[in-house]
């Protein structure tokens, strides 16, 4: 267990009050309890000032283990539907969870809204690259939200790779499994500036890709260049690298496939 | 840019409505009106007429930013023919197995291409000459009419990712991007000067300098072998309004001796043809005070696919997809991606190609049915519309299952004090699938360590884009674009 852990608090957000203390108080000696959590580069989180924390997603108590390995209390974006159910009210925002109506078409503009806000107030921002949990194990492209948030708030991004939540909390369980292991590890700092010209999208995409490297590193995953989502196949054993074949050579060009409107989408 | 009276058309007859006092053309000071490019035109369609040059004769034009070059292609497509203009300081073997890929009726040689005339022979096909004494004195021969449809252009492609292709252009395709050009309302206006600089045998300086600047009536200085120098004094010289270069054009201009305010009558300053570097767009900038927008096409396109004509300029974008240009990114499936993820650009307009001349399968393997055509070329759209191209799609090096782009491999190695050029590609690996591989040209044709490169690399780099071996080469195969042959050094 972090021994200089500090528990941030900001009036203008959630999970500032005494419950929220009391969460931390309470959650962190009985995570150090039941659970053997290994925490490796935690060097790498600046003591003060704002950042971006950026863990693969594998399981729900992910959202539990990374910000028990941070020195420094961090918030997070949740559903907002978790406010809808008395079991995940309360704790919830105390636990640094900002709740973001993901209903509409600006849902993602709020959040990122929502995300500028803490890191303008120079606290520590956790957000999955994967935008969702990986059902194949593997790792996933990213998706550029962290990146973009580090060029508007001027904000480090830490990659953080963990190994072990999988079995603590297997998919759709509730119950989380005690006395297994979980290893944490946290990456260099990476900043925005090293990715090229500000404003170009290259630059985040760039940026994103470098990010799921470095992740990939630290949590010994496998590289898929596809989103996590619906058509990810469940609990596949990683596939052994072999060389990519190209795509079969196009018979006859196609049409793109487009909306009815005849937008991207 | 109603195209529906293809009954009888000739992209030729743009210079009809001209007045003929007017400026047409300026070479080394001498103007040249539209009255006197009409009657040299006119005079040498009877010659051609008399050598028997009709509809669909192929005529392969060897000029370079000559009056001639003007002279030649109008009256040939005056006659129907379809031209396949050519860069007139190829070396002999090149132009011979250009001209053996576009097997011409006839060669047409005139100004720095009326060498051509001696090597007849090696070229095995009949030579003309266009000088200014084409004979005006036979009877009046008449302009015969097209179809929009019918072919004006063969283009060979320069041949960067594969082998050297004829690319078809009608007169339809092109006069649309000509209009699209000259309609803008910001594109060419009454009191614009136009600086032919670019060859005008590549597309770009054929259709959107040279000739959307004569369908607009406004004169073209041209400038037959680029010199920086002497561009600039061109430009105070004539006052030239627009000018449109390639990146070793504008790297030199940004270099140039002459004074900071050479530029200043320029009001429109584009770049095409490959990347331009920012660190250029940047001195330009702080020099002559002027901002060179990019644009992005092909001569697949006719050139047009996108520009930064009449918005903010975004110095890495090449702009917006033209109006009337339809532009997706997509997937191999051809599902549009997200805004901000990279894809194979894929293109429908008015000035897209109608296929590769005798080469259905390649036609087949980039263009729908329905006109869309698969321009090799992987981009990103901004949130505000504007394109960025990553790389060619065949270029990609896939290190791990993370995609490596040779470009910005590339881009990062030429900055090393040492490197004077660097072209990167991909070989298959053991674990990672495929690695990345560096060919170096150490400037000087001095020596530079690996560790120094490699170290060099990783401060700047991914690990994962990092070159595995660096080879030296005296040479690297570059494009006069400077777009570089990565295919020649895959293996």
């Amino acid at each position: 267990m972090t021994s200089d852990f500090r528990f941030e608090s900001d009036a203008e957000l959630p999970g500032s009050d005494l419950l929220g203390r009391l969460a931390y108080t309470v959650a962190r000696p009985v995570i150090a309890r039941l659970w053997d959590v290994k925490i490796e580069g935690i060097e790498h989180v600046p003591r003060r000032g704002p950042a971006i924390v950026t863990p693969n997603h594998l399981s729900f108590c992910d959202s539990i283990f990374v910000p028990y390995a941070l020195p420094r209390r961090t918030w997070a974006i949740g559903k907002g539907e978790y406010l809808d159910s008395w079991k995940t009210r309360y704790i919830f925002p105390a636990l640094g969870m900002i709740p973001v109506d993901r209903s509409g078409g600006d849902a993602a503009a709020r959040a990122l809204e929502t995300a500028a806000e803490v890191l303008k107030r120079d606290h520590l921002f956790m957000i999955y690259p994967e935008g969702t949990r990986s059902r194949s194990t593997n790792l996933h492209k990213g998706r550029t939200g962290a990146a973009r948030l580090a060029e508007r708030c001027n904000a480090p991004i830490l990659p953080v790779g963990h190994v072990g939540t999988l079995d603590v909390q297997p998919p759709d369980t509730f119950k989380m499994k005690v006395n297994l292991p979980v290893t944490v590890r946290i990456g260099e700092p990476m900043w925005i500036d090293d990715f090229g010209e500000p404003g170009d999208p290259r630059r985040m995409r760039r940026m994103t890709d470098a990010l799921m490297f470095r992740i990939g590193q630290l949590s010994e995953q496998t590289y898929v260049d596809t989103y996590a989502g619906s058509s990810d196949t469940p609990l596949q054993k990683p596939p052994t690298l072999t060389r990519p074949t190209p795509p079969p050579a196009r018979k006859k060009a196609k049409s793109p496939v487009l909306s009815a409107a005849g937008e991207p989408r | 840019m109603d195209n529906t009276d293809t009954g009888g058309m000739n992209l030729a007859r743009l210079l009809d409505d001209k007045e003929a006092a007017a400026t047409a053309l300026i070479r080394d000071g001498k103007a040249v009106s539209f009255g006197q490019l009409r009657s040299r035109v006119a005079a040498l369609r009877a010659e051609l007429s008399n050598r028997g040059v009709g509809p669909d004769s192929r005529v392969a034009l060897v000029a370079g930013n000559d009056i001639e070059f003007v002279v030649g292609l109008f009256a040939a497509w005056d006659r129907g023919a379809v031209v396949s203009p050519l860069l007139p300081s190829s070396p002999v073997p090149e132009l011979q197995r250009k001209l053996e890929a576009l097997r011409p009726d006839l060669i047409l040689g005139g100004g720095a291409g009326a060498w051509v005339a001696e090597q007849a022979e090696a070229f095995g096909a009949s030579v003309l000459v266009v000088d200014e004494q084409e004979k005006g004195d036979g009877p009046e021969v008449a302009v015969i009419d097209r179809a929009g449809s019918d072919t004006a252009l063969a283009m060979l492609t320069s041949g960067i990712t594969s082998d050297p292709k004829v690319v078809v252009l009608s007169h339809d395709n092109l006069r649309w991007a000509q209009e699209a050009v000259v309609t803008h309302a910001d594109g060419i206006k009454a009191d614009d000067v136009v600086l032919g600089a670019l060859p005008l045998s590549h597309i770009f300086g054929l259709n959107v300098v040279l000739l959307a600047a004569l369908r607009a009536g406004v004169p073209v200085v041209l400038q037959p072998r680029f010199d920086e120098v002497e561009c600039l004094r061109l430009i105070a010289h004539h006052k030239i309004t627009i000018l449109a270069g390639a990146p070793p054009m504008w790297r030199r201009l940004a270099l140039a001796e002459g004074p900071n305010d050479a530029m200043a009558t320029i009001r429109r300053a584009t770049s095409g043809a490959a990347a331009l570097p920012t660190e250029v767009y940047e001195v330009i900038k702080a020099r002559f005070g002027v901002e060179v927008g990019q644009g992005y096409g092909l001569t697949e396109t006719s050139s047009l696919v996108s520009w930064s004509l009449g918005a903010e300029i975004k110095p890495t974008s090449v702009g917006r997809p033209i109006e009337g240009v339809d532009v997706v990114i997509v997937d191999e499936d051809g599902a549009p991606v997200n805004i901000g993820d990279v894809g194979e650009i894929v293109v429908r307009s008015p000035a897209v190609f109608g296929g590769y001349q005798n080469a259905d399968e390649a036609t087949d393997a980039v263009l729908s049915d329905d006109g869309w055509f698969w321009t090799g070329d992987l981009g990103i759209f901004d949130d505000d519309g504007y394109l960025y191209i990553v790389d060619r799609a065949k270029d990609i090096v896939i290190v791990s299952g993370f995609n490596v782009y040779p470009g910005e491999v590339e881009s990062v190695l030429v900055t090393h004090p040492d490197v004077a050029g660097a072209v990167v590609v991909g070989e298959l690996a053991e674990t990672t699938g495929e690695t990345v591989v560096a060919y170096i040209n150490v400037a000087g044709g001095g020596q530079v360590a690996d560790s120094s490169l490699a170290q060099f690399a990783r401060e700047h780099l991914s690990e994962y884009k990092c070159p595995t071996s660096y080879r030296f080469v005296d040479e690297l195969p570059m494009a006069p674009t400077g777009k570089l042959i990565r295919r020649k050094l895959r293996q």
